[in-house]
């Protein structure tokens, strides 16, 4: 069909409102879900499960959201998980060693940022596809965590740093707090910013992107970065929470990082999503998983479910995605 | 002037150096470092722990000319593996066994191709999702336990000599054979080709691509089926990680071995050495008493490099 | 206008295939108006024709791709529909593509004959022995001497097009239809081609042979069919014509100009001056410059390089030797220091290249100033919105709100829309890659009053444009370039249609 034509048929509509009947339907799927576990099980609404779900789910969005921007921009980040791990692992012997957190933290933070700098340098500079380049980097660090670790795991850290993951502030476990202010920080830089919005660019269009004077290259490495760091703070909570490293704590964060940003709405083909978008995506992941625990269904189902909600994801946006072109 | 600018590539036989370098250069450097490496027992060991590998590689290095990719192959060849264990533990039949395993594995590729070919969902993502549910399912038939006390129909598979060769090298001899006839000589070998090359022109030849594509996927499933016999003869159980990441090696051998990302250029004996690089490799590691994480961390060295090359190669 | 020139050879009484007033309409553009067109057995048939004066719609109608708005078909005297690639194929009419339909990693006779291999002995198989034997004896027929088990995609472009002809030749083609077949050969391999021409000929194979070649015009053809404004315009034999009469036919299109052009006393002083370059996207030494205040057009054939130098401007493409001042200072690098230094490109695909087509209006009207509007970094949508509103209404884009998706606009305004994006961010000099394909008349008028505005106001333009009319009208002077190189220079007074069309085309 012509322009021309295009523009008669089709009444005006705006992407912002879709975007806003997209959350609508999510939102309500929150509730939905809700309401059903509820009804089936009594003790989902309690204060302890509540705030269960929504620890889990904060520590699905802190990987998840940095993800988010990679997915923006059209690419995939598979590292994330292994990424978590191999952080997690150096920043617990920091802390061991130098007794310090806040050197550990540091350390965690710098080496998932240095990872997502790597993932970057393999996507523009030697361009690999990212899906097949962060895949490789996976099993890069999976190996190197394995043999850094050396079958040991780390314990006891100090309790000031347990508190990050399990501690509570006016009744609230403070990875929740931690959320809110990153689930600001992701909105704010990928809508108020100027390089959130090249980000947005760059995932429409690479091309135009380009060619409007966008520094492409540049701007795909900060986000391989921001999702690298992302994931680094993930494993600090995480060593914080579990109180402990091993080598294979990664192996079961990636595909629910990436399921909770496809369902929150983020395109694989880049250019359309939102942080938060990604938090509801984490939530109904979390909700959907605590349910099947709550009904007793064995924890061996979850990458299944997983699975199939990914794929579920991804076929619900080429749908809308074939609708609107 | 741009669509002027068709550069006629190097001849596939140039390639051999590539490959083979890196092979010859493991062999020497693990001849000279490690103790044994060389050893006739070692060698045949190499090629004997290759087999599965094999299995893996050489239908992905079909799927990865179609310019798709199979993620799943180490988690489906997983889920094979019990099925394997648990239906020959429980009928006594390995062939039994065999059958459970194969039809899992093809109902797998078949819905890797399905998801691929007529959803339309990037290869990548389609069989991360299939990962996911052939690991989920790998737990709840097993419960998250190894299945042991599988008949010795099974195990002699793996043990078993063939006019004094093992008997997997066979099976990894025939599968080559039959992939290298598949490919070369025959229609479908043909239009795996044109699949990642040209599909228009199987389109204008009246032949639809999306029956073909579904055909590669499948094809790669049903070997996973395959493979799983012989994993749950080699390690004489049924694992739920068994195959963990052996879908990385699998990719790791078609890309070493020279085979395109784009465009549709396969090279079957390619991933053949390519295989046998990454059992050196692994071979050799181990022998020094480097534990099986570098291993895994230096076969992902390896898959980038060689993916960068590739890269390098189609951009020249 | 229908009256048929005589067939070759005045004994071929019928045609083989013959067109009768074949019209094509797309909104805003009548690509095809009552085009008729008879081809004989075993002639060369010239198609002859500007960019864009319907040569290739021809094609299409002709193979299929495209169905007639109106006209009719006769294969051999009878009426015959041709309404898919299929029909077309049933009457043995097979197109040459200039992108080949071959599998890059297969051998020849794998090629020729995909999808009808001779079946082997075991099911599935392919009796290589046959295969190999038919592809020879197919070759042999065309004289293309060369083993069938070569891989294709260690053919040469000449080869690769013999195996194409090949494959058409297999399918009993009668009819082979050729787009500019010999642009990407070498004298050589041209030889080779005609040679082959020459030999499907004497076989009654009928070709209809695109071409903005003189020479090959005059040696290959049997007769001459002249297109403009997707009409046609006479059909002749080459004897009776010359290269000038034929040059006068394709030139002097009608073309509503309403829009007005300002040109300034004098020129401002030097903006861009391009010394010897040379980049690896086949262009070579070129020579260009551009004041402030001047419309320079930069003609020629499409495949010239014209786009090739202004993405090696604009810093898309890498450079490999020679210089690029801008506003008195070399630049290098990226697009993203062209766009900061005030370099703006308009792609010639706009939808491509040009927009992020499932974004707002208002993204990407500011997508290219967002440093310049908002320099602390924070982006403020009240802001960008109200930049956008600003555009909206200074280039008077039709458009609900800032907020339509821009992929739903027409062609005219999303083409206002990247103009836009780079007023937007203060561009001193426009380049425009085609700035009128697809648009309908009057927003050609708007574009170009806008044009003529900006460089009133001391930017400069330069305009690559295959409407030799509209390069005529608006343009203070022009450069011709051809395969690759500036062919020459028009100034103003110099500045007709013809001498671009002499300039640009090849006439050794």
């Amino acid at each position: 069909m012509t322009d021309i034509a295009k523009e008669a048929l089709s009444p005006p509509r705006s992407f912002l409102s879709q975007d806003a009947i997209q959350l609508f339907y999510r939102l309500l799927a929150v509730l939905l879900i809700c309401a059903v576990l509820a009804v089936l099980n009594e003790s989902f609404l309690s204060l302890g499960n509540i705030l269960n779900v929504l620890r889990q789910a904060s520590l699905t969005f802190f990987i998840a959201s940095g993800l988010t921007l990679v997915v923006l921009t059209a690419g995939l980040d598979l590292s994330v998980g292994a990424n978590v791990a191999l952080s997690a692992c150096i920043a617990g012997t920091v802390i061991h060693t130098t007794g310090s957190p806040v050197l550990g933290i540091l350390t965690g933070l710098a080496c998932g940022g240095i990872v997502g700098l790597l993932n970057g340098i393999m996507v523009t500079a030697l361009r690999i596809p990212s899906f097949i380049a962060t895949y490789g980097m996976l099993w890069v660090l999976n190996g190197l965590t394995y043999w850094y670790m050396a079958g040991e795991t780390l314990h006891g850290f100090p309790a000031g740093f347990r508190q990050i993951g399990s501690g509570y502030l006016f009744g609230l476990p403070i990875p929740v707090y931690l959320l809110l202010v990153f689930l600001g920080i992701g909105t704010l830089f990928a809508q108020r910013t100027i390089w959130g919005q090249e980000i947005y660019a760059i995932g429409a269009n690479p091309v135009a992107a380009r060619l409007s004077g966008i520094p492409v290259t540049r701007r795909l490495l900060l986000v391989y970065t921001v999702s690298g760091t992302m994931a680094g703070l993930a494993s600090i909570i995480f060593l914080s929470r579990l109180n402990s490293a091993e080598a294979d704590i990664g192996e079961s964060l990636t595909l629910p990082a990436i399921a909770a940003v496809l369902i929150g709405g983020t395109s694989l083909f880049g250019g359309v999503g939102t942080v938060f978008g990604t938090f509801i995506g984490a939530l109904i992941l979390t909700l959907v998983l605590n349910g099947m625990n709550l009904l007793s269904v064995s924890a061996n189902w979850q990458p299944l479910v997983t699975g199939i909600i990914v794929i579920l994801a991804v076929w619900l946006d080429m749908k809308t995605r074939r609708r609107a072109q | 002037m741009r669509e002027a600018a068709i550069v006629s590539q190097a001849n596939p036989l140039q390639r051999i150096p590539g490959v083979a370098i890196v092979l010859g250069a493991l062999i020497v450097l693990f001849g000279a470092i490690a103790p044994g490496f060389l050893s006739p027992a070692n060698l045949s060991n190499v090629l004997v722990q290759s087999t599965i590998l094999t299995m893996l590689a050489l239908p992905m290095t079909l799927i990865i000319m179609t310019e798709g990719l199979d993620l799943s192959m180490g988690a489906v060849l997983t889920l094979t593996s019990l099925c394997v264990a648990i239906v020959s533990l429980a009928t006594k039949s390995m062939l039994l066994g065999l059958g459970a395993g194969v039809l899992v594995g093809a109902a797998f590729g078949t819905v890797n191709g399905w998801l691929v070919a007529i959803l339309g969902i990037p290869p990548f993502v389609a069989t991360l999702g299939t990962l996911g549910m052939a690991q989920g399912l790998s737990l709840i038939v097993s419960d998250g336990q190894s299945v042991v006390g599988i008949p010795h129909s099974v195990r002699d598979i793996y043990s078993a000599t063939l006019a004094g060769v093992p008997v997997p090298i066979v099976i990894a001899l025939v599968t080559y054979a039959f992939f290298h006839a598949l490919l070369y000589h025959t229609r479908f070998g043909s239009y795996v080709f044109a699949l990642g090359g040209n599909r228009e022109a199987l389109r204008y030849a009246g032949l639809s691509p999306n029956k073909l594509l579904i055909a590669v996927y499948a094809l790669g499933g049903t070997m996973a089926g395959i493979a799983g016999l012989l994993m749950t003869a080699r390690m004489n159980s049924g694992h739920p990680t068994a195959g963990l990441g052996l879908e990385f090696d699998a990719i790791a051998a078609v890309a070493v071995g020279g085979t395109s990302f784009e465009r549709g250029n396969g090279w079957l004996l390619g991933t053949l050495l390519g295989v046998i690089s990454v059992g050196v490799l692994r071979n050799g590691l181990n022998l020094i008493s480097l534990p099986s994480s570098v291993q895994v961390a230096s076969v992902g060295v390896l898959v980038i490099v060689a993916l960068f090359l590739d890269g390098l190669r189609s951009r020249a | 206008m229908n009256a048929h020139v005589s067939p070759p050879g005045e004994t071929a009484a019928a045609p083989l295939l013959e067109l009768r007033g074949i019209s094509k309409a797309f909104p805003g553009v009548k690509a095809l108006d009552d085009v008729s067109f008879a081809l004989y057995p075993g002639e060369v048939h010239m198609l002859l024709g500007e960019n864009g004066a319907g040569k290739s719609s021809l094609m299409k109608v002709l193979c299929g791709a495209y169905q007639a708005d109106a006209g009719e078909f006769f294969y051999n005297g009878e009426k015959v529909t041709i309404a898919s690639t299929a029909d077309a194929q049933k009457l043995g009419i097979a197109v040459i593509f200039q992108e080949f339909s071959l599998v890059p990693y297969l051998d020849i006779a794998q090629n020729i004959f995909l999808g009808r291999e001779p079946k082997g002995r075991i099911p599935g198989t392919i009796d290589r022995r046959r295969i190999l034997a038919d592809a020879k004896r197919l070759l042999d027929t065309i004289g293309f001497e060369i083993d069938p088990s070569i891989i294709v995609n260690t053919l040469g472009v000449a080869q690769q097009q013999m195996v194409e002809i090949a494959k058409a030749i297999s399918q009993n083609a009668r009819i082979l239809v050729m787009d500019e077949p010999t642009a990407a050969l070498s004298d050589r391999e041209t030889e080779l081609l005609f040679a082959l021409i020459a030999r499907l000929k004497a076989d009654g194979v009928s070709i209809v042979y695109i071409s903005h070649r003189m020479a090959e015009v005059f040696a290959l053809g049997d007769r001459i069919t002249v297109l403009r404004d997707g009409r046609r315009i006479d059909g002749v034999k080459p004897a009776d014509v010359t290269p000038d009469q034929l040059v006068r036919m394709m030139v002097g299109r009608t073309v509503d100009m309403t829009y007005p052009r300002h040109f300034a006393d004098k020129p401002g002083e030097v903006l861009l001056e391009v010394r010897n370059l040379t980049a690896p996207s086949g262009i070579s030494d070129i020579n260009i410059e551009v004041r402030r205040g001047e419309i320079v057009g930069l003609c020629g054939l499409v495949g010239s390089g014209r786009t090739e130098v202004a993405r090696a401007i604009f810093g898309a493409d890498p450079v490999a030797s020679g210089e690029i001042v801008f506003d008195g200072k070399p630049i290098s690098g990226e697009p993203d220091i062209a766009a900061r230094r005030g370099i703006a490109l308009i792609p010639e695909s706009r939808k491509s290249e040009g927009l992020a087509l499932l974004r707002s209006v208002g993204d990407n009207l500011v997508v290219s100033a967002l440093r310049k509007l908002f320099p602390s970094g924070l982006f403020d949508p009240r802001g960008s919105q109200r930049t956008a509103d600003g555009l909206i209404r200074q280039l008077r884009i039709a458009t609900p709100s800032a907020r339509q998706t821009v992929g739903l606009l027409s062609g005219g305004n999303q083409q206002k829309v990247v103009i836009g994006k780079w007023l937007a961010a203060g561009a001193k000099l426009f380049i425009f890659d085609e700035p009128t394909r697809g648009i309908d008349v009057g927003a050609k008028s708007e574009i170009f009053a806008l044009i003529d505005r900006l460089v009133a106001e001391g930017a400069a333009a330069l305009m690559i444009s295959s409407e030799q009319v509209e390069i005529c009208h608006v343009c203070d002077r022009a450069y011709v370039m051809r395969e690759g190189r500036v062919a020459g220079h028009l100034t103003r007074n110099e500045l007709t249609e013809e001498n671009i069309v002499r300039l640009g085309m090849h006439h050794a």
